[in-house]
């Protein structure tokens, strides 16, 4: 999985997951149905044309404020295959690795909607070929790599109940 | 080059390696929390995971404080969850009533100098008040640590935050972490750890230091560390935490920030509504009308909290209109300030006390939503549009001295200019 390609599918900056990707706002709206609506209020028709297997090419602070692991669960739905931002909610870096989201940090300045993108997560590039754009970005750390790999820190607990630190170093 | 308490602390978890800001760790958590609010979540990810023993899971307190008391049937069986849990596993519960996830966890002995904890809560950063490295984290991280005692983390930078000067008497922690988001903006620190020292922190009392840490959530904060001093250690001590391991920073630590702030002049400052970072200082926006007046949370709910209010509510009475609520940070606060008169003082004022509880914060019990065109003062920690149940009302956020002025004369007031508001200096 370390090349990941997609259709870029544009957001603004410092979007909250919690409010345009979780049910926090929505009590008792299920998993399947913020599916349908998420990132409407940002961006219309967002969830209705994302195409399984697209980009999403966000803004600054994308997950901002957002605490919610939902948001990652309701994107895997959508079938986001991976999100470049050049900046990241702590909480919401963190719920995406642990639930097998790949997460670039990288300027996405020139990348439009529907541009071909290519994500190298461990030789560290983003490409867009179209635009004649290569950024070099520090490849993501083993450990990273080794959740990301595994689908999430829970099938990645399942494999390796005991961190399996000598594998993940070697 | 030397390390952070941060970096030191992280370190210390890792198998006793020096490690470095941008690092990932696999580190030993000591404690973990989950909260009513993220335990559906929280317990649908460890029953995913399937571990067949979950060997840490003593060292996880279940606290019941969002929905407390529960508003619906929803969060009611969601408590009925929790209880069979800990009921099964023997994991510490801290029930409806018994306090704020971030009070009770230090209250109970459950953490120490140079502990690692998380929580499923953001505000978890305010066990750096002890000198411990706390976060934030999910359902996902707290049943891995359940399962292996374990969880990844990023070491992250640190800010040095110089508090110079003692605060004035009715300028609080609060009024700090206030002016360093008009300074850095909401989520400005984000992804860092926050280490407050100088005179400042050394004048402030353990229930201000708690402030401090807790309210570095807004900043966007991972951590937010204080040294430990005398004061630390026999606040510690006298609720039974375990042998405290005190981490300092070293003199030539690599900061990638540092933040000199004139404390000693700091003026009372208040959050206008729906942004934490549009701050204005008291004085500047006196006289601006409120009629609801909120004191509570785990910002800003504590003894010291209410007893400043009622120092400044002492034989008086509210304002004609206004609407007041204070709600305990916890039941050890609740009854501490029972005892000491202070409920009776606020009650003859017109204020009304709850059960201890995160209601204040977000109107999740249903208690405090406020009427079209109101404005609220809070003593919590965030104003969004519509944080208590109604867009069309205004949450201003300052201290609880902030507050009780201002609950006395019906509009935003500096607590220096009302008798009682220098409680803090004639105590």
């Amino acid at each position: 999985m370390n090349i990941i390609k997609g259709s870029a599918r544009v957001l603004g900056d410092e979007v909250s997951t919690d409010i345009h990707c979780s049910s926090k706002y929505l009590p008792g709206k299920d998993t399947a149905y913020i599916a349908t609506v998420a990132f409407d209020q940002v961006a219309p028709g967002f969830a209705k044309a994302f195409v399984k297997g697209d980009i999403i090419v966000a803004g600054k602070n994308f997950g901002i404020n957002s605490s919610r692991e939902q948001a990652v669960h309701i994107m895997h739905r959508l079938g986001v295959a991976g999100i470049i931002a050049p900046s990241f909610g702590r909480q919401f870096y963190r719920n995406a690795i642990n639930n097998g989201m790949p997460v670039v940090e990288c300027d996405t300045s020139g990348i439009t909607a529907g541009d071909a993108v290519e994500l190298d997560l461990a030789g560290g590039r983003v490409s867009v070929p179209s635009r004649n754009i290569a950024r070099s970005v520090p490849p993501l750390p083993a450990v990273v790599q080794a959740l990301l790999t595994a689908g999430g820190l829970i099938p990645f607990l399942q494999k390796h109940p005991d961190w399996n630190l000598k594998e993940l170093e070697a | 080059m030397g390390h952070t308490i941060a970096e030191k602390i992280l370190g210390q978890h890792a198998g006793g390696k020096a490690v470095r800001a941008g690092e990932i760790v696999i580190a030993d958590v000591d404690f973990a929390m989950i909260h009513d609010a993220r335990a559906g979540n929280a317990l649908k990810m460890i029953e995913k995971l399937g571990a067949k023993s979950l060997p840490h899971v003593k060292r996880t307190a279940l606290v019941l404080d969002h929905y407390s008391p529960p508003p619906n049937m929803e969060a009611a069986n969601t408590h009925v969850e929790m209880r069979a849990f800990a009921d099964k596993h023997g994991s510490p519960i801290y029930d409806v009533g018994d306090g704020i996830c971030h009070q009770v966890l230090p209250e109970g002995g459950h953490l120490t100098c140079g502990d690692l904890v998380v929580g499923t809560d953001t505000h978890s950063t305010t066990y750096g008040a002890f000198n411990a490295f706390g976060t934030g984290v999910e359902g996902t991280d707290v049943s891995a640590v359940m399962m292996t005692g374990k969880l990844w983390f990023r070491v992250p930078e640190t800010i040095h935050i110089e508090l110079q000067g003692a605060l004035q008497p009715g300028v609080w922690a609060k009024d700090v972490t206030l002016s360093m988001l008009g300074r850095l903006g909401a989520e400005g620190a984000n992804y860092r750890a926050l280490e407050y020292a100088g005179s400042g922190v050394a004048a402030m009392a353990i229930d201000d230091r708690m402030t401090l840490s807790n309210h570095a959530a807004e900043l966007g904060a991972k951590a937010a560390l204080l040294e430990a001093d005398e004061k630390t250690l026999a606040w510690l001590k006298a609720h039974g935490a375990a042998a405290p391991k005190p981490v300092k920073a070293d003199a030539d630590a690599d900061y990638t920030q540092r933040i000199v702030i004139d404390t000693a002049k700091l003026a009372p400052q208040v959050a206008r509504q729906h942004r934490i970072d549009d701050i204005a200082a008291v004085p500047d926006v006196a006289g601006q009308k409120i009629q609801v007046a909120l004191i509570g949370t785990c910002t800003n709910g504590r003894l010291d909290d209410i007893r400043q209010a009622a120092a400044i509510l002492k034989g008086r009475k509210l304002a004609k209109g206004v609407r007041m609520i204070v709600t305990p940070a916890s039941r050890a606060i609740y009854l501490d300030a029972m005892r000491e008169g202070l409920f009776e003082i606020l009650t003859e004022a017109g204020a009304s006390v709850e059960a201890a509880g995160c209601g204040t914060c977000v109107n999740i019990t249903g208690h405090y939503i406020s009427g079209d065109g109101q404005v609220v003062i809070s003593s919590a920690n965030r104003n969004f549009k519509g944080r208590l149940g109604n867009p069309r009302s205004e949450i201003w956020i300052g201290s609880a001295a902030t507050v009780a002025a201002s609950a006395l004369t019906g509009v935003i007031t500096d607590a220096r200019t009302v008798a009682g508001g220098d409680w803090r200096a004639a105590a």
